[in-house]
C-alpha cells in the first residue's frame, strides 16, 4: 500500500528495508549513526542494526569512499554517505581514480558495487559550502553511474536500484526536497530503473529537459505557459549517467524545440551535453535554438539572501526561457 | 659535502647491531625458499629492465632491484587467501604471491594474456585469483583501498590479512593518514610495509619528513611501528610473520619500515643523477642477495653448484615466460570498451 510521505522518509525506508533484506548492506559516513545524520536520513538505523552496520566514520571523505570500495571488493554492499556535496572533493581520488576504474583496469577481475549518497543543492541559505550541486563532475567519468531523484517514489526506487547495482552509483539527493517533496510511496519492494528518464508532463510545443529540484519548478512554469496556450513537455532525467538519450530525442523530434534547465553552473554542465546530443542527432528537427536556463558561472552560491536568490534558477527565469523559445 | 640522502649505511649497521635482531626461523627449507625467491625476483626484474631497453615493451618499468629482501620478507609467509595491495614498484609481489611467470611477463608486454588484458601499464599488475589488487598509479591510492579490503575482511569475520606495499613517498599524502588512522580505530587486519628507499623519485627523505624513522608515524595511529633493516630478508621475514600473526588474531595493524635502497632510477627513463655515486655504491655493497647468500654459505646450505642450479632453473622459467609473452597476441581493438560496467546480476 502506498502512503504519502516525504523524500527523506522514502530514503530512510529504502535503506532500512534493504538492510533487512540483504545482510551484506551496511551504511557508513559522518554523523550517521548516533545522531541519525545531519538531515536525519539514517534516523533509527543505528538503534535497529547497531554499530556493525551503521558506522560513524572519522571526518575523512577520501577514506569513507576508499574503505567502502575495499569492502565492496570482498563482496559487501556499502552505502557511504557524503554529508554535503561540497565536501566530496577529498574523495575525488577514491571516486575517480579507484571506483570508476578498478573494473576497467583489472579487465573485470575486481568490481565495485558501491552506493554513495550525496546531499546537494542550494536555495536553503547554506552559503558557498553547503549548497553546491556538482553532479556533473562525475558524469564525465565512465564507470560511475549518477542519479538524482525528484520525487519520493523515485527516491526509494532509485536507491534500491543503486544498492543492488553491481557498479558504483552516486546517488545525489537535493536537500531542499527532503521535506518539501511529498508523494505516494509503496510500502513494499520496488526499483526504479537506472538509465531511464520519466516524462512528467506531456506537451506538444517544446521539450524541457531537467532533473532534481528543478523538475517541480519546470512543472510550475509549464502550467503558467499553458494558460497562454503553450504546452511544454517536461522530462525528468532521473539518471544523469548514463543519460537516457532516446527519451529526450524522441520528445524533441515531436516538439521541435528544446529547453534545458539545471541548477548547476552553466559551462560544461549537463545542459551542454544534452545540447550537443540534440544538435548532433536531432538537428533537422529543431525549429529554434537550444535554450539553457542554468545556474550562473559564478564560483558558488553566496550566503546573503538577495545574492542567493539572484543565483538560483526560479520559475520566472524558466518561464522567460520558455517564452523566448516559444517565439520561434 | 654531506650525503644527499637522510641516512647512510653506517647508521643502519649501528642500529642493527644495537637491536641485536636474530632470526628465529632458521629452518633449512624456509631459508632456501627465501633465497630462491630473492633470486627469482632479482632475475625477473633485471630481465624486465633489459626487455624495456631493448624496446620489447613500451610505457615504463619501476625496478625494485635492491629492495627484494623487503618485498620477499614481507610477503613470503602469506596464505593463498591473503591479499596484497601493491604499488608501482611491486610487480614482483605477484611473483612472490604465486602468479605464473607467463602472466607477469605478458603484463609487461600489455598482451591479451595478461590478467588485465593489456589495460594497465607494465608494472601495475594485479591478479585476482591470488588477491593482488591491480594498482592505480596514484601514490597511496592502493594503501587506501587495501585498508578498505581489510575493513571488509574484518566485517566478514575472516582471518585473512592484507599486506600493503608502498614507498617513503606515499607517507606524505593525506590518504596515508586517513587510511592508517581508520585502520588503527578498527584494529584492521593489515600490515603496512613501507619500503623506505630514501628517495621519493628525486626528493630526498630530509625534504619529505622531519622524522628519523617513518615507522614513528604509527604511534600517532595507535599501533606498533617497527623499523627494520630492509636488506636483511630474515629480519623482514621475522618481523612480518609476527605482524601477520597479530593481524590474523584480530589485534590490529603493524607498520613495518624497511630501510632499503633502489639501485636504479625511479623508473627506466630516470638516470637518477640526483644521487651521489658514493651513496649508491655503499648500498650496493649491502646487496640483499649477497648478504643472504653469505648466511646460507656459512650454514652450509648453499654452494657454487647449488647456486648455479637455482639460477639455471629460474633462467629457463624466465625464458619460457618471455617467449609466452612475445608470442601472445595484443588485445583486439574491439576490447576497448569492455569491462567498464559489470554485467547486471
Amino acid at each position: 500500500m502506498a502512503r504519502n510521505i516525504t523524500m527523506i522518509d522514502a530514503i530512510t525506508e529504502a535503506m532500512a528495508q534493504e538492510m533487512e533484506r540483504d545482510e551484506r548492506v551496511f551504511v557508513m559516513g559522518e554523523d550517521i549513526g548516533l545522531s541519525g545524520g545531519v538531515f536525519k536520513a539514517t534516523q533509527g538505523l543505528y538503534d535497529k542494526f547497531g554499530e556493525e552496520r551503521v558506522l560513524d566514520t572519522p571526518l575523512a571523505e577520501g577514506n569513507i569512499i576508499a574503505s567502502a570500495i575495499g569492502a565492496s571488493m570482498v563482496g559487501l554492499r556499502p552505502i557511504a554517505e557524503i554529508q554535503f556535496a561540497d565536501f566530496i572533493t577529498p574523495a575525488m581520488e577514491s571516486l575517480v581514480q579507484q571506483a570508476s576504474k578498478i573494473r576497467y583496469r583489472s579487465a573485470g577481475g575486481y568490481g565495485c558495487s558501491l552506493t554513495v549518497r550525496i546531499c546537494c543543492g542550494g536555495g536553503t541559505g547554506g552559503g558557498l559550502y553547503h549548497s553546491q550541486e556538482n553532479a556533473s563532475w562525475f558524469v564525465h567519468e565512465p564507470g560511475l553511474k549518477v542519479v538524482m531523484p525528484s520525487t519520493p517514489y523515485d527516491a526509494k526506487g532509485l536507491l534500491l536500484a543503486a544498492i543492488r547495482d553491481p557498479n558504483p552509483v552516486l546517488y545525489f539527493e537535493h536537500k531542499k526536497l527532503y521535506r518539501t517533496a511529498k508523494g505516494d510511496v509503496p510500502e513494499g519492494d520496488y526499483t526504479v530503473p537506472i538509465g531511464k528518464a520519466e516524462t512528467r508532463r506531456q506537451g506538444r510545443n517544446m521539450t524541457v529537459v531537467t532533473y532534481g529540484y528543478m523538475t517541480s519548478l519546470c512543472l510550475e512554469a509549464a502550467e503558467k505557459m499553458a494558460k497562454n496556450g503553450i504546452e511544454a513537455e517536461v522530462i525528468d532525467l532521473r539518471t544523469l549517467s548514463p543519460i537516457d538519450k532516446e527519451t529526450v530525442l524522441e520528445s524533441v523530434r515531436r516538439t521541435n524545440k528544446c529547453l534545458i534547465v539545471h541548477e548547476d553552473k552553466r559551462t560544461l554542465g549537463i545542459g551542454g551535453e544534452i545540447s550537443a546530443i540534440v544538435a548532433e542527432e536531432a538537428f533537422e528537427d529543431l525549429d529554434g535554438p537550444i535554450v539553457r536556463i542554468t545556474g550562473p558561472d559564478i564560483p558558488a552560491i553566496p550566503f546573503a539572501p538577495p545574492l542567493e536568490h539572484a543565483w538560483m534558477v526560479n520559475t520566472d527565469k524558466i518561464v522567460a526561457g520558455m517564452e523566448k523559445l516559444a517565439a520561434y | 659535502m654531506a650525503a644527499k640522502s637522510g641516512r647512510g649505511v653506517a647508521e643502519l649497521e649501528t642500529e642493527r647491531s644495537e637491536n641485536g635482531r636474530k632470526s628465529e626461523n632458521n629452518g633449512r627449507e624456509l631459508m632456501l625458499g627465501l633465497y630462491r625467491m630473492l633470486v627469482k625476483c632479482r632475475m625477473c626484474d633485471e630481465k624486465a629492465r633489459i626487455l624495456f631497453r631493448q624496446g620489447k615493451f613500451a610505457g615504463n618499468f619501476y625496478s625494485g632491484v635492491g629492495q627484494e629482501a623487503a618485498e620477499v620478507g614481507a610477503a613470503y609467509s602469506l596464505r593463498e587467501d591473503d591479499w596484497i595491495a601493491p604499488s608501482h614498484r611491486d610487480w614482483t609481489a605477484n611473483i612472490i604471491k604465486g602468479a605464473p611467470l607467463n602472466l607477469c611477463f605478458a603484463q609487461l608486454f600489455g598482451k591479451a594474456t595478461s590478467p588485465d588484458r593489456g589495460k594497465s601499464t607494465p608494472a601495475h599488475m594485479g591478479y585476482p585469483p591470488i588477491h593482488t589488487i591491480t594498482p592505480a598509479s596514484s601514490i597511496a591510492g592502493q594503501l587506501a583501498v587495501g585498508t578498505g579490503v581489510a575493513f571488509g575482511l574484518k566485517k566478514l569475520g575472516r582471518d585473512t590479512v592484507v599486506v600493503s606495499f608502498f614507498g617513503d613517498g606515499a607517507t606524505s599524502l593525506g590518504g596515508f593518514h586517513e587510511a592508517l588512522n581508520f585502520a588503527g580505530v578498527h584494529r584492521l587486519p593489515i600490515i603496512y610495509v613501507c619500503q623506505n628507499n630514501l628517495w621519493a623519485e628525486s626528493v630526498p627523505l630530509r625534504l619529505q619528513t622531519a622524522l628519523k624513522d617513518l615507522s614513528e608515524r604509527a604511534k600517532a595511529y595507535g599501533f606498533p611501528g617497527i623499523p627494520v633493516d630492509g636488506n636483511d630478508v630474515m629480519a623482514v621475514y621475522d618481523t612480518a610473520v609476527k605482524a601477520i600473526a597479530r593481524a590474523r588474531a584480530g589485534d590490529g595493524p603493524t607498520f613495518i619500515e624497511c630501510k632499503t635502497y633502489r639501485w636504479y632510477g625511479h623508473s627506466e627513463i630516470d638516470p637518477a643523477k640526483y644521487r651521489m655515486k658514493e651513496e649508491v655504491d655503499a648500498w650496493k655493497k649491502r646487496d640483499p642477495l649477497v648478504l643472504f647468500e653469505k648466511v646460507l654459505r656459512d650454514k652450509k646450505l648453499l654452494n657454487d653448484e647449488s647456486k648455479d642450479k637455482i639460477a639455471k632453473e629460474i633462467t629457463q622459467e624466465i625464458n619460457e615466460a618471455v617467449e609466452f609473452a612475445e608470442q601472445s597476441p595484443y588485445p583486439d581493438a574491439s576490447e576497448l570498451a569492455d569491462h567498464i560496467w559489470a554485467p547486471q546480476e
